[in-house]
């Protein structure tokens, strides 16, 4: 804290102008919330790359299908249990795609070659001779689009009965909250298996199942974002504005929710997803020729021992989408948390 | 006087989505045994960086000292491990917090709650800390400590909390003492005690406090020494009548005269034009240049040194160098000097 | 004041919440005071006083439990039409105290602002509401460059700024200010008060001021009411009531104001108040009583002769 000899020449202290309105001046480029929130979660590796496989995985779910000249649901017994194989990959030894099975003493043997086919199913065919290429992105299909229905129903649902609820408050919220406890109490599964038997398994009767019970966590976080933003200053001067009630929820709340509604619609896709799984694994789920991720791990299970690979393939498939999802919904809940903005 | 804390040319930086924040850029000032040191700044000038690096309770995560010491007993504070700041942190330095409501644990006794330190640092039997806590509880003022220690948090109004976070602070007789706005949150008749409290217990057991406030009658109330922070720096620095009645950087004429005081009526009110400035980006020269009236060419290029005005008293505007041009301060600031000269002269 | 023409007159006003239940809280207990057109009323009080529930009381956003508001002689509350509801709306605004709170985060500012314009249909085509908007934001000292951000690209003082565009937009002609410093920094509450302080002179704008900051209010202030546990204490022109505070509670309120001056700070001596030194006998009426002109005080009938003997 010296007076340091500095030699500086006397016409620097002369005033100088500074434009006031410079002052005022933002340097910052202007970024709205997506954009600042595509900025965070940019910087978040395991999201990427998650949500990159995520999006291959739904192209597949669609062209997957197309990719071989089998269909899914068309039978070929005599080409029924046979090993995955793909050309070129076939001489690689230590993959899985040379068309071996092993017997029971551990000997390895082609069974293309000893059953004399001469055809190449990238992931095997069943006991059916189905093959398992098709079916199992004909099933990835089938089991995201039960999800993504399940969940935009229950958003849907959850959203109006939250926002309802929370924000006429008094009786009203209290009768409405009173009902969803009830919904709760009840064990999902009875309510869902009760479902299915009056129903009829089949795609539509495990989506209302799944959405029977579903929306009950998203009204609740919804309402409970609208408790908060009713007592917000920005709600209340726009009622001071004579904003009306509609304009006050979609103007001013929901948009505000965005966030939370996207984070817990993302957690509540792979639940589904495996909910459907699940079901299909007990039975309940759909019948054939109709394949679902959870209908192919059934029926490769009963041939486990002898034929993994029925089994392993769709289960991979169930793990990476939930795990794809549960990354992406951590990351998008990083980055669009408002408790962590600023 | 024997100097007990010496922070030198401390920097530090956040790091954050947008950049690197230069939150403190380059401040060094000592603290004297026995005395009160208040800092005072606006949000965002970095008053209460400064104290978390002193205890060391910035975010591992995105902060970061550039560079600079904190020396205390001997040793730089930045480079200890987090064992032995443990020993120092609620011992040598201990620290009170803005919001009574949130820096008291509501599951645990009051009591518990002083004793921890007692146990922890001192190695007091639990009834040597107990009969401790009771006498810590009637020095800070609580009526009833016997019946009060064995109480929880929310039994206790806005004001005894303080009282008891103070209590917890100084129950190891600390060296020194950091106070982050600790009247802040609490009502003017309340933050009254709370001052005297803390003036009367410094007497008593002759700490030091760095004290951080906004509010400058809070400043004027407690301090002997002033540091004014602005823009991540000290502009200027002495003791509390240096600060009120004789001012020199063009910054803490505008913080004095923007109070209106219980004379000014009609006239408007002196204000400082513009928005503190972005740490992000911090602007080149002085920090206060945009918006400062008395601006000139070499405040847009250079950032001032310190200027010494007395041998305590230091600012950081080149409006102190011999060859800048003499100018009027405002008028309330005119009015202190004038006021001040009157009374020194009276003596 | 030249003429002295009532704007609003609050009349017995209660506000109770959780009404008959064992935590009922009386948070506004039986206030009645006037506002006169021009003028600035402050309101101050410590937390929890009801100051805070006062305001928003008047301007509706809560229903009263009982009393009633005049707005240039019709009742406020009650039941109303729609076309009733919004002259009400555009005549009194309210200036939030959380300028991080107060504002959509997700509206641009132009939107935040042009509310009560799209509303009341103040502007006939797209271009003549953003000129309003783009004249209402150099009104409070910004341009018209800001009108296409978003809230968290401002500083605190510039969001209060824009909070009090988008009150003027409807063009009111009274506005309750709730604490609409207090979250600021100092050298921006200059700016701000003296930004209201001009708009009341340009627009003939009538305030209702409620801050905790006393200095504060005692600048901005025609007259002052003191509020304590949901009464008014005492109510006086600004000056009046600084030189001469009768009730107790405003004399320790106003011992406790720090002041920038560390000579006076020195010498200062602080009073405390205890609500049980009236010593006021069970069935003594407490009123609020007139002691000299303009200078109210909620005091018994011993209290009030004291009070008239001091004043003299």
């Amino acid at each position: 804290m010296t007076n340091k000899d500095i030699v500086i020449s006397k016409d620097l202290f002369e005033p100088a102008h500074v434009d006031p309105s410079k002052s005022e001046k933002i340097a910052k480029a202007s970024l709205n919330f997506w954009q600042d929130s595509w900025l965070r979660i940019r910087k978040n590796k395991g999201a990427v790359i998650s949500m990159i496989i995520l999006i291959l995985l739904i192209i597949m779910a669609f062209v997957g299908p197309f990719l071989t000249p089998y269909e899914y649901d068309t039978q070929n017994t005599k080409h029924n249990n046979l090993p995955p194989r793909i050309q070129g990959l076939e001489n690689v030894h230590w993959l899985p795609f040379d068309g071996t099975l092993s017997r029971r003493d551990g000997t390895e043997y082609n069974a293309y070659e000893t059953r004399k086919v001469d055809a190449y199913y990238w992931f095997g065919t069943d006991n059916l001779g189905r093959d398992l290429f098709a079916r199992v992105w004909k099933g990835t299909q089938v089991s995201l689009f039960i999800a993504f229905m399940a969940a935009l129903i229950d958003m849907l649902i959850g959203v109006s009965y939250g926002a309802v609820s929370g924000y006429i408050g008094g009786k009203t919220d209290s009768i409405m909250q009173r009902i969803i406890e009830v919904i709760v109490g009840i064990p999902n599964l009875i309510i869902v298996v009760l479902m299915i038997l009056v129903l009829k398994p089949g795609i539509v009767p495990i989506i209302v199942a799944l959405t029977i019970t579903g929306w009950t966590s998203m009204a609740r976080v919804v309402r409970a974002q609208v408790l908060k933003f009713k007592a917000q200053e920005f709600v209340l001067a726009s009622k001071t504005l004579g904003a009306s009630n509609v304009s006050i929820i979609f103007k001013h709340m929901i948009p505000n929710m965005f966030g939370i509604i996207i984070i817990n619609t993302m957690f509540s896709i792979p639940n589904a997803i495996f909910f459907e799984a699940f079901l299909s694994f007990i039975g309940l789920g759909l019948q054939e020729p109709h394949a679902s991720l959870g209908t192919l791990v059934e029926s490769g299970y009963k041939s486990m021992i002898a034929f993994p690979y029925q089994m392993i393939i769709p289960s991979i498939m169930i793990a990476l989408i939930m795990v794809c999802f549960n990354l992406v919904a951590d990351g998008l809940r990083d980055a669009l948390d408002p408790k962590m903005r600023d | 006087m024997e100097k007990i804390l010496e922070v030198k040319d401390l920097n530090i930086s956040f790091h954050t989505f947008s950049g690197e924040v230069k939150a403190i850029r380059g401040i060094s000032f000592d603290l004297f045994k026995g005395e009160t040191l208040a800092i005072v700044g606006e949000s965002g000038s970095g008053k209460s960086v400064t104290t978390k690096a002193i205890m060391r309770l910035l975010p591992e995560h995105n902060s970061e000292i550039k560079g600079g010491e904190i020396l205390f007993d001997g040793k730089d504070l930045t480079k200890l491990h987090d064992k032995q700041m443990q020993k120092i942190r609620g011992h040598d330095i201990s620290m009170i917090f803005q919001d009574p409501m949130t820096s008291l644990n509501p599951t645990m006794k009051i009591g518990n709650q002083i004793m921890e330190p007692l146990i922890k640092h001192q190695n007091m039997s639990k009834h040597a800390a107990k009969e401790r806590a009771i006498e810590l509880l009637k020095l800070v003022g609580i009526p009833k400590p016997e019946i009060r220690v064995n109480q929880y948090p929310h039994q206790f109004s806005g004001g005894m909390r303080q009282r008891v976070v103070i209590a917890i602070a100084l129950a190891c007789n600390p060296k020194i003492l950091i106070a982050d706005e600790p009247t802040t949150a609490l009502d003017v008749t309340i933050q009254a005690q709370i001052l005297e409290l803390m003036k009367d217990l410094q007497k008593k057991i002759d700490t030091s406090i760095i004290f951080i406030t906004h509010d400058l009658g809070v400043v004027a109330n407690v301090a002997d020494r002033v540091a004014v922070m602005y823009g991540g720096k000290i502009v200027e620095i002495g003791t509390a009548d240096e600060i009120f009645y004789n001012p020199q950087h063009p910054y803490t004429w505008g913080l004095i005269s923007s109070m209106p005081d219980m004379d000014t009526d009609d006239e408007e009110l002196y204000s400082i034009p513009g928005t503190p400035p972005d740490l992000l980006d911090p602007p080149k020269g002085d920090a206060f240049a945009p918006r400062n009236p008395y601006v000139m060419k070499i405040d847009l290029e250079q950032e001032p040194p310190f200027f010494k005005v007395s041998d305590t008293h230091y600012a950081a505007t080149w409006l102190l160098h011999p060859d800048a041009p003499k100018v009027e301060p405002p008028e309330a600031v005119k009015r202190r000097q004038n006021q001040y000269v009157g009374t020194k002269g009276g003596k | 004041m030249a003429e002295k023409q009532k704007l609003l007159e609050i009349k017995n006003l209660k506000q109770y919440f959780n009404v008959g239940k064992p935590n009922e809280v009386r948070a506004v207990d039986n206030v009645s005071f006037d506002i006169y057109k021009g003028e600035v009323m402050g309101l101050v009080g410590e937390s929890g006083c009801g100051k805070s529930t006062t305001g928003r009381t008047i301007i509706r956003l809560y229903n009263a439990t009982g009393g009633e508001v005049l707005y240039d002689g019709v009742n406020v509350h009650g039941k109303k039409s729609k076309r009733q509801l919004k002259d009400f709306n555009r005549k009194m605004q309210m200036i939030f105290q959380d300028p991080y709170a107060s504002l959509n985060p997700r509206l641009k500012i132009a939107d935040v602002i042009a509310e009560g314009i799209d509303i009341h249909g103040l502007a006939k085509s797209k271009q003549e509401r953003m000129e309003r908007v783009y004249e209402l934001l150099e009104t409070v000292g910004l341009n018209k460059e800001h009108a296409n951000r978003y809230p968290h690209e401002f500083s605190g003082g510039q969001r209060q700024r824009i909070g009090i565009a988008r009150a003027l937009a409807v063009q009111p002609e009274f506005i309750i200010a709730d604490e609409p410093i207090s979250a600021l920094d100092v050298s921006i509450q200059a700016q701000v008060v003296n930004l209201m302080k001009q708009l009341q002179k340009e627009k003939q704008l009538t305030y209702l001021f409620i801050a905790h900051d006393l200095s504060m209010v005692k600048y901005i202030s025609d007259r002052i009411g003191v509020m304590y546990f949901g009464k008014m204490v005492e109510l006086a022109p600004a000056d009046e009531l600084y030189k001469n505070p009768l009730h107790p509670y405003t004399q320790s309120l106003l011992s406790a104001i720090p002041s920038p001056d560390p000579i006076s700070e020195r010498t200062r001596k602080r009073r405390n108040y205890d609500p049980a030194s009236h010593h006021y006998e069970d069935n003594e009426p407490i009123e609020f009583r007139e002691v000299t002109p303009g200078h109210f005080v909620l005091c018994s009938e011993k209290e009030y002769k004291l009070y008239q003997a001091q004043s003299r």
